[in-house]
């Protein structure tokens, strides 16, 4: 019965398992990241460097011509200030620069960014293209969890 | 005939492009910039910058629009403020980081005029360096262009454009010669870009530029470079354009026009910079206003945020034709 449920839950006991030994975060209560897709016309895996690529807006349409639509936490959550430090290599105040000058210069469309894990889970879930970053594995068919080198965790 | 041609050509690109816009929820936003001055030199002055809107829009998978319109003092309006289009932008992707844009652009010569546009607060600096001021680049081209990025491992860019060049307005050409862009740049590193553009003219006789009418017939090309670094901590733009004007009469004349840019980032919020311009204008030059000139500017910006940014600067500019000038800028630019 144990066995059973661990088997069924590996994944989401390793991201708790994560969050737990990150200890008292020092920049916000959220250490482990997980990147979900939509789960039509997405990649199982990607490189780091790939995913830096396709979140920086260098890459915008993935290999079958979909175009990829960013979905990202808001700067101001714990979530969006993780994923602008371990993705980004920027604060979230850059972060916002970078993505402002980038749509205003013509050169990509800016990312959907949300308040809460279940706004971007759902618009990932209804957007055919969709990748985002929360802190949760998918929880749906709708959504994918890809495997960032090899990892489901960031 | 050359209309059924326009015609023959454009209606299917038209039908593929307008039937292909699917169930597609189009997504617009408007944002824009403005930026207050004070100014010292022999007494203080306050005063308004641009008001600079841009509207984005996601029109289908493939296509989008983005315009930029300006709100700027005009002393010659009754009201004393004009409103310009600066940016006609219809982006439509063909594969991959492969576009064709149709429209009015920034040209695509330098870092400074394909990145900044109107937006006093991604400015290093309080103004735009001497080179544009001086009117060596265009700043705008309206015609077709098709543009690639991060092509490989380099990160390779290039623009093609095609316009209506020199001396034409925005909505028809004034002769039959066309202005051609050659641009590409790679990005070798995070935050490290270097740049090289080609630009070819001729600006008809009697035309109207830079507010007066054209006395030859002037062959331009126009040879940029420019390498930029914006990292953690250094901050480094140089970039120069070699002007090559041509006419019958007086052969071709050079003209180089430069700067550089250097910033140290002290800490999250302020950035100390230093900039140097210079316009050398070769003898018997007739299409520019020859006017040797040599600028320096020191200053302090301070990010209050993304969208709101403070500058105070010190600009002292030495020039063939007007007495020394010692300045002091102080600009608080926000987006909203």
């Amino acid at each position: 019965m144990i066995k059973s449920y661990i088997a069924g839950n590996i994944n989401k006991l390793l991201l708790l398992l994560a969050i737990l030994c990150a200890g008292p975060a020092s920049m916000a209560q959220v250490s482990a990241l997980t990147v979900i897709s939509n789960a039509k016309g997405t990649p199982e895996t990607l490189r780091f460097s790939e995913l830096k690529s396709i979140f920086m807006g260098e890459q915008q349409r993935w290999r079958n011509g979909t175009k990829i639509t960013l979905a990202l936490m808001k700067t101001n959550t714990d979530v969006g200030k993780v994923t602008s430090f371990k993705v980004y290599g920027m604060s979230g105040d850059e972060l916002n620069k970078f993505w402002l000058a980038l749509v205003f210069q013509g050169k990509a469309a800016a990312p959907i960014f949300f308040n809460s894990v279940s706004e971007l889970e759902n618009f990932v879930a209804h957007n055919p293209g969709a990748i985002g970053i929360t802190d949760q594995l998918a929880a749906n068919t709708d959504i994918k969890t890809i495997m960032v080198e090899g990892r489901k965790i960031l | 005939m050359c209309l059924m041609t326009k015609k023959t050509l454009s209606l299917p690109l038209v039908f593929y492009l307008f039937f292909n816009v699917s169930a597609f929820a189009q997504n617009t936003q408007i944002k824009g910039f403005i930026d207050v001055l004070g100014t010292y030199d022999d007494s203080v002055s306050f005063g308004l910058g641009e008001q600079d809107l841009f509207i984005t829009s996601e029109l289908s998978d493939r296509l989008s629009f983005l315009g930029e319109s300006v709100f700027k003092f005009s002393p010659s309006s009754s009201t004393q403020f004009s409103v310009s289009i600066e940016r006609v932008v219809i982006k439509y992707n063909i594969q991959g980081n492969h576009n064709l844009i149709l429209g009015k652009i920034h040209s695509p010569l330098n870092y400074w005029n394909d990145t900044y546009h109107h937006g006093r607060v991604f400015f290093p600096t309080i103004g735009r360096p001497l080179l544009f001021n001086a009117e060596i680049i265009p700043l705008h081209t309206s015609g077709i262009s098709i543009q690639g990025h991060d092509l490989g491992k380099a990160k390779f860019g290039y623009d093609v454009v095609v316009g209506n060049g020199l001396g034409s307005s925005d909505i028809v050409d004034n002769d039959k010669r066309k202005s051609v862009i050659l641009a590409m740049h790679i990005k070798p590193a995070d935050r490290l870009r270097f740049g090289i553009s080609f630009y070819n003219d001729a600006i008809a006789k009697g035309a109207t530029i830079h507010d007066k009418i054209n006395k030859w017939k002037v062959k331009q090309n126009l040879y940029s470079a420019s390498a930029s670094y914006f990292g953690k901590k250094f901050e480094l733009l140089a970039e120069g354009t070699l002007a090559s004007n041509h006419t019958d009469t007086t052969g071709s004349k050079n003209t180089l026009a430069s700067y550089a840019y250097v910033g140290y980032k002290a800490n999250k919020n302020v950035v100390p910079y230093i900039r140097v311009d210079n316009l050398h204008y070769q003898n018997g030059e007739v299409y520019f206003r020859k006017d040797n000139t040599t600028s320096v500017a020191g200053g302090l910006r301070y990010e209050i945020n993304y969208l709101a940014v403070v500058k105070l600067e010190y600009q002292y500019q030495n020039s063939e034709h007007a007495p020394n000038t010692n300045k002091v800028t102080a600009q608080f630019a926000i987006g909203f």
